[in-house]
Formats: C-alpha cells, sequence, structure tokens
C-alpha cells in the first residue's frame, strides 16, 4: 500500500511538540513502526510531528549513578556508544542485534516503548534493569517504571498528548549481565535477560517476546533461578514461529543459556 | 576446442545499473496520460456475487471508472493457456479470497486506493473447499460448475509426454483440474516378487516463489492496438492471451518486459496484464497497475502436495518397480498446474531404472490463490517423494544412500521415459563428486546427517526459437532475442555467443530482448531453455550473417562466394584482401551507412528433433548440524554438481546452482505458504519466511561437470532449475540421519525437528 496523506510539522523545541501533540496528529520518530501501521491502512493520521528537531529528546549521559538515554536515540548508536558499552555493555549488546540494519538506523528507543510491539527485546532488557521512563505532558512530567509503561501487547501508558522525554537505568558498580535471544523469524521468539549484581545480592531475570508483554523477576541468588519454573510462569501466544508448548520449551532452553552466559561474564 | 569468448566468467553487461539502481524495470516505466489502478479483492473464499455498488467509489475525488466483469462482457474475458478458466474479474462468484472483483482506475495511486474501499461488493457466501481432501470428498462443492475447453496449446503435449492421451471424453463436473497417468510393465506383478517393499507419503509445502519485483504492467488500448510493459517471463505468451481477448491481430498487440525482479516461474504466463489492458480499454487511457508483495502471493503461487509412493526392491538394492500418487492442490484456477503436474509425474521416480511403473496425478481446484510454474515444474513435489523412498529403501536393505543410487542409476544414453531422448549426462560419475565432497568434509559431532538426492528432468523447452543478429556499419552488433532477462545472466551468454561466432570483442555486442514487436519470436524463458535454445538459434543467425557478408564481399571482391574465407570480425579475398565487417557494410551499400540481418531459425528438427531437447539433471548433497535442544537446523555443507555439458559463463552456473539451491533450502526449512480459514496468515514476507545471507551453508562446493553432450552451442545444456529439485529430499534425509527419524513433510521447521526427535 501507498502511504495516505499527512502533513508533517517540525518542532524544535519539547514545549512546542507537546503543542502540536492531538489525536490525529501524532509523535513520529523514525517511522519504522508508525509507517507502516500507516501503510497497512491501520493507522491515519491528519499530521506527524517529527520529535528528532528536539534537543531535549536526545543524548546519552549519566547523572547521579542513571544512565539517561533520550527518547529519540537510535539503536545502531546506542550500540556503539562508547558510555553505554562502558558502563551497560550487556544494553550495548542487545541494540547491536536488533532486528536488521535498517531498522536499528532508523529506530529508536523511544518509538520501540511507545508502540510497545511484544516481539520486542528493548523492554525486556529494561524491565530486567529496572528502568523508568519519563514522559511530558500539558500537565508537566512524570516518572513510570518501565513496566508500568508497557502494559500490553502494542499498549503502553500513555496519553495520547504526552512524549516519552527519556529512559532512565540506575547503574550498578560490577553488574553482570546476559541477553539471549531464541530468533528464527523476522522478530525474536523468546529474549531471556538476566542480570547479577553479586555484592548487593540483586539478581533479576527478564523473559520478553514470548508472550504479550516481557515479565522480569527478582532473585536472591541465581541458584533460585529454575528455568522449568520460569518456563511455567509464562504465558506464550501461539503463532506460526511455534506453539505455546513448542515456545515454553524454547523459554526453559534459553533461560538455561542466559545463565551459562553468564557464568562466562566477569564484573 | 579453441574457444575464446565462451567458456569464461565475463562480467555480466547489467552489472553496475543493476547494483546502484539504474536499470530499469517495470515499475518505473510510465505512459503519457497515465492513470493508476487499485484493484478491489474477494473478500472471501467462496461465494456468489449478487451486486457491485460502484457509486460511492465514482463519486471519490480522483476516480477515472470502476470496472467490474459487466463492463468487459463483450470481450474474450478469460485467458490461461492451457485450460482458459481464468477470469480476468470475476464473474457471478469468487473463487478465493483475494480475487480481483473490479479496477478503480484514479489520477492517483492514493485515489484509487481510497476509492477501493467505497466499491460495496454484496456476497451470498457458499460452502468453500479450502483443501485437497474437501474438494476431493463426495458431493464437494464446485470451484467451477463447467468445463473449459483447451486452447490448444499443441506444445503441451509434447512437453507432458502425453501424446497417446484420449481427450474430451465428456467428464463428469469435478474439483479435478486434470489428471495424469504415466506407467508401464506389470506393477503389482513385480511387487509380489519384490524382496523389499517400502511405502511412505510426504507433504510437500504450498510455497510462494518469493522474486523482490511484484508483479506489475503498464497498458494502453488505443485505436485497435494494445501496448503493454509488464514484468512478463514469456511476453510472447501473455501476446497471445491478450489478443484473444481483445480479437486483435498479433500484430496489434505489443507487449515488452523490462529487467525483471526476479521470476523462478511466478512470472511465466499471464497474470496482472489483462487487468492492465481491460482498464485502458474501458478508459481509454494508459492504466499502471502494480501489486503489493501480499497482493502478488494472492496472484499465483506454488502447487502444494501430498504424495504417496510405493516401490519394489530385490535384495541387492535393484528397483524393481515404483508407483506414485500425487495429488496437488492448484488453488482456483489452473495456470500452469496441469504441465506442472504433468512434469512432476515424468520426473518423480528419477533417472533411475524402473522397468515398472504406475504414477497418477492429480491437480485439484481449491478455493485458495492459484497455483502455477514454480522452478522446476513439479519435480521439487516428486523428488521429495521418490529420493526418500529411496533412502528409506537403502535403510532396510542395509546399503548406503550412494550404493542403492549407483545400483540403479541409468547410464549415459539410456531411457528413462520411453520414446524420449535418452540421458545425455553421466549421472553416476556426478553422484561421485557429491558424495566425495560431502565425505571429505563430513563432522564427527553428534545430531549431524548427510543427504543426497538425484534428479533429471525432461526439460520442458519446445524447441521454437528464433534470433537475429544485425551487423552495423562500425562492424558492432545488435542481438535480438524475444527472451527475457530476470537476473539470469543471459545478456552476458548471447553475447559471449554471439562474439564467439563472428570473431567479434565482447564489447561491440548490445543484446536487446523482450519486445513482440522488435525482438523475433521466442516461446518461453523458462526451463533453463535460453542457453541451449537461444543460443543454437543465435548460432544460427550469426552463420546466416556471415554467408550474407561473405556474398556481399564477393561482389566486392569479384569472386565467387565460396572464394572468400571468414576471419574474426572480418573477410578475406583469393587474393589476400582483407575486410572488416564494417567496411563489407559500408562498401556494398555504398556509403557510411547500412545494416546486415543474421537470421537464426530453430524448431524440433535435427539434433532438437527427439524431445526433450536436453535433461536437466540436479545433483546435490547437503551436510545438516541439528541443535537437539530446539530444533534448529544450520546447514553445513552443501554441494552441487552443475551438470551442464559446457559452461558458456562458468560464473552464471555457480550463480543458478547456489539460488536454485538457497531457493530449495528456503522450501526444505522455512517457507510455507499457511491458511488460517479464507485467508493465508502469512501473505507477507515478514512472515513467510526466505531464505538469508546468514543462513547460507558454512561450505558451499559448486563443481561444474563439463563433458559436451548437450545439444546446445559447444556442447552446452540448461541449468538454473535442476539443483533446486533434489534439494528438499536431500535435507530430510540428511535431518533423518541426524535424528534418527524420518520426516515426512517440508519445511522442516525448528518445532517440526523437535517434534520428530520427541516423538516415539
Ligand atoms: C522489520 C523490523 C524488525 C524489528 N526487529 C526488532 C527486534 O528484533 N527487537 C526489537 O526490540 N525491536 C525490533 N523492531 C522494533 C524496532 O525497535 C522499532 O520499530 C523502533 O525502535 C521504533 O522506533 P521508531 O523511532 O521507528 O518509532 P516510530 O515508528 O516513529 O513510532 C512508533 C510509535 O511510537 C510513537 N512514538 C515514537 N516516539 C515517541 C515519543 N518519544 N513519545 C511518544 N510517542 C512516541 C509513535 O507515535 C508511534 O506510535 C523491529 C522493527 C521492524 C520494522
Amino acid at each position: 500500500m501507498t502511504l495516505p496523506p499527512f502533513a508533517l510539522r517540525r518542532p524544535v523545541t519539547l514545549d512546542e511538540a507537546l503543542r502540536e501533540l492531538t489525536e490525529d496528529s501524532v509523535p513520529y520518530c523514525g517511522g519504522t513502526e508508525l509507517l507502516l501501521a500507516m501503510r497497512a491502512g491501520l493507522h491515519r493520521p491528519d499530521a506527524l510531528v517529527d520529535l528528532k528537531r528536539i534537543p531535549e529528546l536526545s543524548g546519552v549521559r549519566v547523572e547521579d549513578g542513571v544512565l539517561v538515554i533520550g527518547a529519540t536515540e537510535r539503536h545502531a548508536d546506542l550500540a556503539t556508544h562508547p558510555v553505554i558499552q562502558e558502563r551497560l555493555p550487556v544494553f550495548a549488546r542487545m541494540e547491536r542485534h536488533i532486528g536488521n540494519a535498517r531498522v536499528r538506523s532508523q529506530g529508536s528507543i523511544g518509538g520501540n516503548l511507545c508502540f510497545a510491539e511484544p516481539k520486542s527485546d528493548v523492554a525486556t532488557v529494561l524491565m530486567a534493569l529496572g528502568a523508568s521512563v519519563t514522559l511530558a505532558g500539558p500537565e508537566g512530567r512524570r516518572t513510570a517504571s518501565v513496566e508500568e509503561f508497557v502494559v500490553g501487547p502494542y499498549y503502553a501508558e500513555k496519553e495520547p498528548d504526552e512524549l516519552l522525554v527519556d529512559v532512565r537505568i540506575p547503574l550498578r558498580d560490577g553488574l553482570r549481565g546476559a541477553y539471549v535471544k531464541f530468533q528464527t523469524m523476522e522478530r525474536p521468539t523468546v529474549g531471556v535477560a538476566v542480570l547479577a549484581d553479586d555484592a548487593a545480592g540483586w539478581y533479576r531475570l527478564g523473559v520478553g517476546a514470548v508472550g504479550e508483554v516481557p515479565l522480569a523477576w527478582s532473585f536472591g541468588s541465581l541458584g533460585e533461578i529454575d528455568p522449568d519454573e520460569v518456563a511455567a510462569w509464562i504465558d506464550p501466544t501461539p503463532d506460526l514461529s511455534g506453539s505455546e508448548e513448542y515456545k515454553r520449551h524454547v523459554t526453559a532452553v534459553y533461560v538455561r543459556r542466559a545463565l551459562a552466559k553468564l557464568e562466562q561474564v566477569s564484573a | 576446442m579453441g574457444e575464446n569468448v565462451v567458456g569464461r566468467s565475463v562480467r555480466r553487461p547489467d552489472l553496475i545499473e543493476k547494483v546502484t539502481g539504474a536499470a530499469e524495470y517495470c515499475v518505473d516505466v510510465t505512459m503519457p496520460g497515465m492513470a493508476h489502478a487499485k484493484i478491489v479483492r474477494s473478500d472471501r473464499a467462496h461465494a456468489r456475487i449478487t451486486g457491485i455498488d460502484v457509486a460511492a467509489a465514482l463519486e471519490s475525488p480522483g476516480v477515472v471508472a470502476v470496472v467490474t466483469a459487466d463492463d468487459i462482457a463483450a470481450l474474450y474475458a478469460r485467458f490461461g493457456h492451457i485450460i482458459s478458466d481464468h477470469w480476468i474479474l470475476a464473474t457471478g462468484k469468487v473463487r478465493y479470497y483475494g480475487e480481483p472483483v473490479a479496477v478503480v482506475v484514479a489520477e492517483t495511486v492514493a485515489a484509487a486506493a481510497d476509492a477501493v474501499e467505497l466499491v460495496l461488493v454484496s456476497y451470498e457466501d457458499l460452502p468453500a473447499v479450502m483443501d485437497v481432501d474437501a474438494a476431493l470428498a463426495g458431493g464437494a462443492p464446485l470451484v467451477h460448475e463447467q468445463s473449459y475447453d483447451a486452447t490448444g496449446d499443441e506444445s503441451f503435449q509434447n512437453l507432458s509426454h502425453l501424446e497417446d492421451e484420449a481427450d474430451d471424453t465428456e467428464a463428469v463436473l469435478s474439483n479435478i483440474a486434470h489428471e495424469v497417468n504415466v506407467g508401464w510393465g506389470d506393477v503389482d506383478a513385480a511387487f509380489a516378487e519384490a524382496a523389499v517393499v517400502v511405502e511412505n507419503t510426504v507433504h510437500f509445502p504450498m510455497l510462494y516463489a518469493y522474486a523482490m519485483e511484484p508483479y506489475n504492467a503498464v497498458a494502453s488500448y488505443h485505436e485497435g492496438a494494445l501496448t503493454v510493459v509488464s514484468t512478463a517471463q514469456h511476453p510472447y505468451m501473455v501476446r497471445d492471451d491478450l489478443a484473444r481477448v481483445f480479437s486483435l491481430p498479433l500484430s496489434r498487440v505489443r507487449v515488452t518486459s523490462p529487467y525483471l525482479g526476479g521470476g523462478y516461474g511466478s512470472k511465466s504466463y499471464t497474470k496482472v496484464e489483462p487487468l492492465a489492458s481491460v482498464a485502458s480499454w474501458v478508459t481509454g487511457r494508459p492504466v499502471k497497475l502494480t501489486l503489493t508483495v501480499e497482493e502478488a502471493i494472492y496472484t499465483t503461487r506454488v502447487d502444494s502436495a501430498r504424495i504417496w509412493v510405493k516401490s519394489g526392491f530385490a535384495a541387492d538394492g535393484t528397483i524393481l518397480a515404483r508407483e506414485f500418487d500425487i495429488v496437488m492442490d492448484s488453488g482456483a484456477y489452473a495456470d500452469n498446474s496441469p504441465l506442472v503436474m504433468a512434469k512432476s509425474v515424468n520426473r518423480c521416480f528419477g533417472p533411475y531404472r524402473v522397468p515398472h511403473l504406475r504414477a497418477r496425478g492429480r491437480s485439484i481446484y481449491t478455493n485458495t490463490s492459484p497455483a502455477s510454474s514454480y522452478r522446476g515444474f513439479g519435480a521439487p513435489q516428486g523428488n521429495l517423494a521418490g529420493e526418500t523412498n529411496l533412502d528409506q529403501a537403502a535403510e532396510r536393505l542395509g546399503i548406503s544412500g550412494a550404493d542403492i543410487r549407483r545400483r540403479n542409476l541409468v547410464r549415459k544414453g539410456e531411457e528413462i521415459l520411453p520414446g524420449k531422448r535418452g540421458i545425455d549426462a553421466d549421472i553416476p560419475a556426478d553422484l561421485e563428486m557429491v558424495v566425495e565432497s560431502l565425505e571429505r568434509d563430513r563432522k564427527d559431532v553428534p545430531y549431524y546427517g548427510i543427504g543426497f538426492g538425484c534428479s533429471a528432468s525432461d526439460a520442458g523447452a519446445y524447441p521454437i526459437s528464433t534470433a537475429q543478429v544485425r551487423v552495423q556499419i562500425d562492424g558492432s552488433v545488435l542481438v535480438l532475442s524475444g527472451s527475457t532477462e530476470m537476473g539470469q545472466g543471459s545478456r552476458s551468454l548471447l553475447a559471449q555467443v554471439a562474439a564467439e561466432e563472428l570473431g567479434v570483442d565482447l564489447s561491440v555486442v548490445t543484446v536487446v530482448q523482450s519486445d513482440t514487436s522488435v525482438t523475433p519470436y521466442e516461446r518461453t524463458t523458462g526451463a533453463s531453455r535460453t542457453t541451449t535454445l537461444v543460443g543454437l538459434a543465435l548460432q544460427r543467425a550469426c552463420a546466416d550473417a556471415r554467408s550474407r557478408l561473405r556474398d556481399m564481399a564477393a561482389e566486392l571482391f569479384e569472386c565467387s562466394p565460396g572464394e572468400v574465407r571468414d576471419l574474426p570480425g572480418a573477410v578475406a579475398g583469393p587474393d589476400g584482401r582483407e575486410l572488416d565487417f564494417g567496411a563489407v557494410v559500408r562498401q556494398w551499400f555504398g556509403g557510411s551507412a547500412g545494416e546486415v540481418t543474421g537470421v537464426g531459425l530453430l524448431r524440433r528438427d535435427g539434433a532438437t528433433q527427439k524431445m526433450p531437447p536436453f535433461w536437466e539433471v540436479g545433483m546435490v548433497g547437503v551436510a545438516v548440524e541439528i541443535d537437539p535442544e530446539t530444533g534448529v537446523v544450520a546447514v553445513d555443507q552443501l554441494v552441487t554438481v552443475a551438470d551442464v555439458g559446457f559452461a558458456i559463463n562458468p560464473r552464471a552456473v555457480e550463480g543458478q546452482d547456489l539460488g536454485a539451491a538457497t531457493q530449495g533450502l528456503g522450501s526444505a526449512l522455512h517457507e510455507e505458504l499457511v491458511y488460517d480459514g479464507a485467508q493465508l496468515a502469512n501473505a507477507n514476507v515478514v512472515d513467510y519466511r526466505v531464505p538469508r545471507v546468514k543462513d547460507l551453508p558454512r561450505k558451499i562446493d559448486l563443481m561444474i561437470a563439463e563433458r559436451r553432450d548437450g545439444v546446445g552451442p559447444y556442447g552446452a545444456k540448461g541449468a538454473g532449475e535442476g539443483t533446486l529439485n533434489p534439494i528438499g529430499g536431500a535435507v530430510a534425509a540428511a535431518v533423518a540421519r541426524a535424528v534418527g527419524k524420518w520426516p515426512d513433510r517440508l519445511p522442516l521447521t525448528p518445532e517440526r525437528v523437535w517434534r520428530l526427535m520427541s516423538s516415539d
């Protein structure tokens, strides 16, 4: 299908952008999801509000032990960003293996979370990391954890007049992390993140892409993670990449593989 | 033999323009005053059309017309080169989800797309037959309530080994579009004597022959003449269909195909050309129609098949008898499926000595998207059955897969189809090349298996070809051929043949193709025919040009033509005087103008009398390594032998083989169209998983066997389809050996392999 006609707005400040937003005038960043939905006739906004010229929405920095990533930062840039590579290599590696080269060099982290495609890697890792998002709207700013934000398939808890400003990931010294995914089609079948802060006795497991939303759990030790038990906790969506039974099975396999990979990772 | 230009991997002339995007494809073509079409498609599988309300659509901004079956009732509104059963626009009823019901013509694509939503079609649902079992059940609803006359494509008879088939016995209406039976000997008696009888059933998936470029066309009907530019693999065949639709003389229909963005059989025969043409006929304006990938998938897919096979063997593994029952789901219209079936029946039993054979094939109408040609023409389906059956027999007999084939493969010159050309290849020698390469790199790891397979296809290349060469005053040469360039590299191959024959530099040869009003007749570009058949016609055209040039030179030299000798790019007179081609042309015409045309004609005659003109051998091996926890199959080795007689351009041969093998690996491991109710669940290339670069085998060994045993130029035979045919069976056998259990269907997706391993 061809794209239906629309107006393009290009604000350069956050306030200007917020004033432009309505039900029919929607945020647009890389367009990797939005334009496909418009081509498929699922969505027909009157105007697209391009976020890429708004400095407040870009940049990567560390603020008080928190890694702050601007919403319009693209996967390809995050994968190679020196601060991320140094402080959170597991996140950089995940970004490097998203989708394909076109998606990585166009798609943004904010667009990924706002679109809430269930077969995603980003939200899984962010949930495991205990990350949150900052949202700005006419009434001001608010913060929500990624778990509170990505609540359903293609559903992020966000008003049409709100913008995602940034993603905030608390940093931990000596954090070890591994992310593995099983992928045979265009999108992952299951992604598993395991994180360990041995000094703090903090252990997290995230499992995504396999069900409607990613899930994450905390543990007191790695030994408490039982792959078969985890497989029973999830609610796989059967589709052409596998039945429910098969997806449960590969989830257990990949939890095991994530744990094995984590063993190779030094702090 | 002292060739200079052929036998070398010269760079293809279209390389740079294709890589940079400068090459012109049909989608780039515009016509003055052109309007745009979008198709209103059926949203159900089987239903009577009770009304089409176009009023709202006609009022939509920019809409020029909405064309329905009623508007074209005065035309011959059907096509189909074997059975002309394919309605251009659904007439009376729809037979599959996605079937064209109306064409909206508008000033822009967006306006047409918007108006499509406004065309209100009312339907009365009919019970649908979504698979072959439903279609063959007693009392099944009929997809077609009428039978259609065959279009009299007499070559169909010749291509399909059915010369003695009785036609036109008044048949009872059923969902069987076409039935083929081939056989000889006393199969039942042979089974009774067999030491071992092995029987199995396989399922070949419903596929889409994914080509990067979806179908598109631009057509202009003006003053009793029709001009169409389209993505047709066989522009002449499309011309014939269109001339019939509009009752026009063939000379008033011009079909041109620029570069094609891939074909693989999916673009053979008529597709969207009638839709664009009738839209132009109704509106009086040129009309452009470009399909999406989803629409392309609903336009033509590949026949899926269920094949039952039974073979009887002597204790030493010698084949005594084979029996096949092939049922293909051909969808709502026959298109080329009858020929696919005829070929499948010919090819299923393999290049083996089969003293007693019974093979039956039925092509079934269902309320699904129509199936048609696909690379290999029924061979991939049949081969999967025949070869896995042979490997299972080897297991039962306690001999190797190589040994059972060594025992039964035909030798050069032996017939596998009575009365047809004997095998023009040394297949046993090819087999040894494959096995040697696979064994050399066999890995000693768990869940590792090798598989290999053979096929021989009676190339569906009916020998009607023509070619022309036009020698210019500067000695440069135009080659004209009605064949189509769709990525296979035919422009280099034909240029190489002409340069070789005329002794001119390759850089002065230009190949012009696929324009029915300019380039001479070519039946099809399919069945791996171009190098062999167009090559022969072109050799004759070059000889004809040379002979004319000698005659002209004789006048200039004032000698007899017999005294003029050929030199590379030139002639020499009895006194040793030499004139290059350009000089002959210039001096004979007496100015600095003129040209000489050489014509080459090829028919069933002499070396190309016996059908098929050549056998296309497929000889492949694979080694797989399986992840036992997930069932993922990694291809460790891919080994192919191109038995092409002589490789005019070795790199092009390798490209064909790697492409064919990769396409085969797609259907062996990933690809399958899945119907979910009336619609496909994966009519897009995100969910329909085609091979990717990362899927490429770790080792790729593309070998070429050159024994100069073909009828084509320099002993060449075709390449392009053969290597795909045995891939499915080879992968199935490799997986079976890796996991110890025989799969019965493709593709071997991770879940299927995991389930196979977990089953008991
Ligand atoms: C072929 C393909 C493969 C993919 N594979 C993967 C994969 O393997 N793993 C993975 O994790 N992801 C994958 N993705 C998803 C990819 O990460 C997202 O498409 C991309 O990051 C979306 O970003 P965008 O900037 O293009 O969003 P857009 O398409 O521009 O926007 C998406 C949605 O978010 C809204 N939006 C965008 N930015 C904001 C903002 N700042 N505030 C409020 N709303 C906003 C838009 O209005 C729209 O509704 C894949 C996508 C494709 C198309």
